[in-house]
């Protein structure tokens, strides 16, 4: 299984159950579900840092119960560490850069560094990182645990595949929420014709001129229609009195979103990408892509029940085998474009109706092939 | 809420004969053992015959009968419909469409027909009639001739669960589906057509009554589907078993109440074990446990304990230790913390073991896991319920059952064997048998109940 890992360090903003940080860390420490048994990874010594002034009575539980071991500083967290671990408040809240830095700067040289959520607040500061990473030796990788798991289908883009539309729903506040659905929908789109070509302009919608937009075709309807038709959790009047409803054929999606909000992509290459928001319409995250033949092909992102939330094991499975020196699943090139597209999301200037060019987010990739 | 009264199960049928069933057999009689061979033979025969892609003879007859270019239409049974009941289910993805291959799917043919047998306070189904212009009719004959004379219909559903009905002595609930059945083939009788039927769930709790239902259906040639959403619905990963496959032992985990979920579990373990090598041949011997005995069972017999471990690693619900959801239990803290466990040990005729575990309180899913007697490999998956209201808003699980149902009712064929059900039905009666006697064997000779698995298990996967 590779090489042996002796040593994994863990660095938290809060520490908390049913939080990722609690998921990830338990998965290393006490082991998960892998092909059909219980794997135990069995590494010597899993240390976590917390960040000072923040208390955590479940991980003095966790190095009592599993012989975690305390750190009080990143230095020492991350002294003689295989691999580094970097978990955030929340998924798709800002990243602690200086988590990262610090990591980058003290991590044994050859060995791995993961950045749960956003790799970083600033473009610019992402690519410092992917540079002092380049020099030091280390890989560095983020993302989230969308992206790793099962689909409802179990569908992959076949390689090479020339795609025209992609479009991906997803609910909860900005910017986690945009986060998670462009790191879930990334390794769907990376494998179009070409690869990854980046981001040349990015419109955003909110509230009716969401739907105006629809109607336009700045996005696509049937699109939607089919990424909802994955969707087991409608809301309205299946949470009612437990109906099925074509809820595009209806027309109960603008009835029932709440503040929705888009942001419509164009990538270097032609392909539209639409992330939609749509808190109030179905609560669960699903997409849906378009083959510029006319294929479509749709799925939803299966998140799996807490307090378990074993989509997660999938995630684990990835770093591990990757921190046991095989190769990362994912190019860095996702996370930094990635970032970049969050960060264009915040600013004022992405609001502008005509859209904002977006120079910076010319960032070209390919995905392995897998 | 305030509901109605139990009636006793024989009041259901109140101005209605019984039909379509030996009188003897419908009084409780068994059957010999040479009756019964002889029966599961010709009812395999009839299952090759109208294989998934297949049209049989009567099915032939059935489509001919419906005019060229009009919809099919159905008439579906039910013994409630409130929010979340089985009935509401099919009913509401028979009307509105439910989400299929990518896109919302609007079936092919129409529900012109209830009947009801129960109305709670939050019934549904007259909202249903109302809003979709689809009479509910006063018997099950009303519905299937549409207040005419004959047959009016082209396929029959009858979900007959959820509803206030009374207990068998080992606590089976007497859900109406025999009955709903047995006047559903006097009407086919007395109109001298057939059209494809499909139930819900187990046949009966009355063996003799099961084995009628399937004798029917083959005398009559009418396609009948039978049984659970577990066998069709998504497989996490998504696993399927090649026919012929060298299986010994399948296990699987299950949760629920016994009779209700029971049944889902062993559909759950059947879909599998019918795909081994030889084919399904029939059980002969099931023995039930309950509380420390299952864990005796468990480290008593090496294959099953290493099935039952792979199953749990497949569940997305176990719940450990408190406070670490990652964490994975051993026999010991099983021991300690899993209240009131149950398992059914069931011997085929071939030697093959099913093992199923109801562990209402350690996991709330489905899991499965089978393997030749070297362990090599071993083939588990979730059969994943996205379950409202807990998980989703909608059961979908039933939209591939549903679809089933619709392509039986286009196709005159069903797509699966209804033997399946026959024996799942079996082992369910059998087994809270075993229960009820103490956890003592209870051999099984009428359970000869022989057929072969389709080639494709038909599971959701598009």
């Amino acid at each position: 299984m590779g090489r042996e890992l002796r040593k994994i360090a863990f660095l938290f903003e809060e520490f908390a159950p049913a939080t990722p940080g609690q998921q990830l860390l338990d998965r290393f420490l006490i082991g998960y579900p892998r092909d059909g048994e219980f794997h135990d990874p069995r590494i010597p010594v899993v240390a976590a840092h917390l960040m000072l002034g923040v208390n955590a009575p479940e991980l003095d539980d966790r190095a009592d119960d599993y012989d975690l071991t305390p750190a009080e500083t990143v230095e020492a967290a991350v002294a003689g560490a295989d691999a580094v671990v970097v978990v955030p408040r929340r998924p798709g809240g800002l990243a602690n850069e200086r988590f990262v830095e610090l990591a980058l700067q003290q991590a044994p040289a050859g060995g791995a560094c993961f950045v749960y959520g956003a790799l970083c607040n600033r473009l610019a500061r992402g690519q410092e990182f992917a540079r002092v990473a380049r020099e030091r030796n280390l890989e560095l990788r983020s993302g989230a645990s969308l992206s790793l798991t099962w689909r409802l289908p179990p569908v992959e883009l076949p390689w090479e595949t020339p795609l025209a539309d992609a479009l991906v729903v997803a609910q909860g506040p900005f910017p986690g929420a945009e986060m998670q659905a462009l790191d879930a929908l990334a390794p769907v789109i990376e494998r179009r014709r070409g690869g990854e070509s980046g981001v040349r302009r990015v419109y955003y919608l909110e509230g009716e001129a969401v739907w105006r937009a629809g109607d336009r075709g700045l996005w696509s309807w049937p699109l939607l229609a089919a990424a909802l038709s994955r969707s087991d959790s409608p809301q309205g009047d299946s949470v009612l009195d437990g109906r099925t409803q074509d809820l595009v054929g209806l027309g109960q999606v603008p009835k029932l979103a709440r503040q929705p909000r888009a942001w419509a992509l164009e990538h270097e290459d032609g392909l539209r990408t639409t992330v939609l928001t749509l808190d109030g319409v179905v609560a669960d995250f699903n997409f849906a892509v378009r083959a510029v033949d006319g294929a479509v092909v749709s799925a939803q992102l299966f998140r799996a029940p807490p307090p378990g939330e074993q989509h997660f094991s999938l995630l684990a499975a990835a770093l591990e085998d990757w921190f046991r020196g095989g190769p990362p699943g994912w190019p860095l090139e996702r996370g930094l474009l990635i970032a970049g597209l969050l960060e264009t999301f915040a600013q004022p200037a992405a609001r502008d109706p005509r859209g904002v060019a977006t120079p910076d987010l010319r960032i070209k990739y390919r995905a392995e092939r897998g | 809420m305030k509901r109605p009264p139990t009636k006793p199960a024989g009041d259901l049928m109140t101005g209605h004969d019984r039909v379509g069933v030996d009188p003897a057999r419908a009084a409780g009689a068994p059957w010999t053992r040479r009756e019964f061979v002889a029966r599961a033979g010709s009812v395999a025969a009839a299952a090759a015959l109208a294989g998934p892609a297949g049209l049989s003879p009567a099915g032939a007859r059935a489509q001919a009968a419906r005019p060229a270019g009009r919809r099919p239409r159905i008439a579906l049974l039910a013994t409630e419909v409130r929010k979340m009941s089985h009935a509401q289910h099919f009913v509401d993805r028979f009307l509105e469409g439910y989400g299929w291959q990518g896109r919302h799917h609007h079936p092919e043919l129409d529900l012109v027909a209830l009947y009801v047998d129960q109305f709670p306070e939050n019934d549904l189904s007259r909202e249903r009639s109302r809003r979709r212009h689809v009479p509910i009719y006063p018997t099950v004959e009303e519905a299937l001739t549409r207040g005419g004379s004959k047959l009016a219909v082209d396929g029959v559903v009858i979900i007959a669960e959820h509803g206030l009905y009374p207990h068998t002595e080992t606590g089976q609930t007497l859900y109406p589906r025999s009955r709903f059945f047995q006047r559903v083939v006097k009407v086919f009788e007395a109109s001298g057509r057939s059209v494809p039927v499909f139930n819900d769930k187990h046949l009966s709790t009355d063996w003799n009554e099961c084995v009628a239902m399937v004798e029917a259906s083959r005398r009559l040639g009418f396609p009948f589907l039978a049984g659970s959403s577990l066998p069709v619905t998504w497989r996490i990963p998504a696993v399927e078993i090649p026919l012929e496959t060298p299986l010994t032992e399948s296990v699987c985990l299950a949760y629920g109440g016994l009779d209700s979920y029971d049944i889902h579990g062993l559909e759950t373990a059947q879909c599998m074990s019918e795909r081994r090598a030889g084919g399904e041949t029939g059980v002969r011997q099931i023995q039930a446990a309950r509380g420390a005995k299952v864990w005796d069972r468990l480290e008593e017999r090496e294959l099953t304990r290493r099935l039952f471990f792979t199953a749990l690693s497949r569940s997305f619900t176990c719940r450990g230790p408190e406070g670490y959801p990652a964490s994975f239990p051993g026999i010991t803290w099983l021991r300690k913390n899993v209240r009131n466990p149950a398992a059914y040990f069931i011997e085929h005729r071939d030697g093959f073991a099913t093992s199923l575990f109801m562990l209402a309180g350690l996991v709330a899913d489905f899991t499965y896991a089978g393997a030749a007697r070297d362990a090599r490999p071993i083939h588990s998956c979730q059969m994943y319920l996205p379950m409202p209201p807990a998980l989703t808003t909608l059961a979908d699980f039933f939209n591939p059952l549903a679809n089933h149902i619709e392509q039986m009712i286009l196709r005159n064929a069903a797509p699966y064997p209804v033997e399946r059900t026959l024996l799942t039905s079996g082992m369910t009666i059998r087994a809270l048998e075993s229960l009820y006697r103490g956890g003592a064997p209870v051999a099984t000779p009428e359970l000869e109940v022989a057929y072969r698995a389709p080639a494709n298990s038909q599971f959701w996967r598009t």
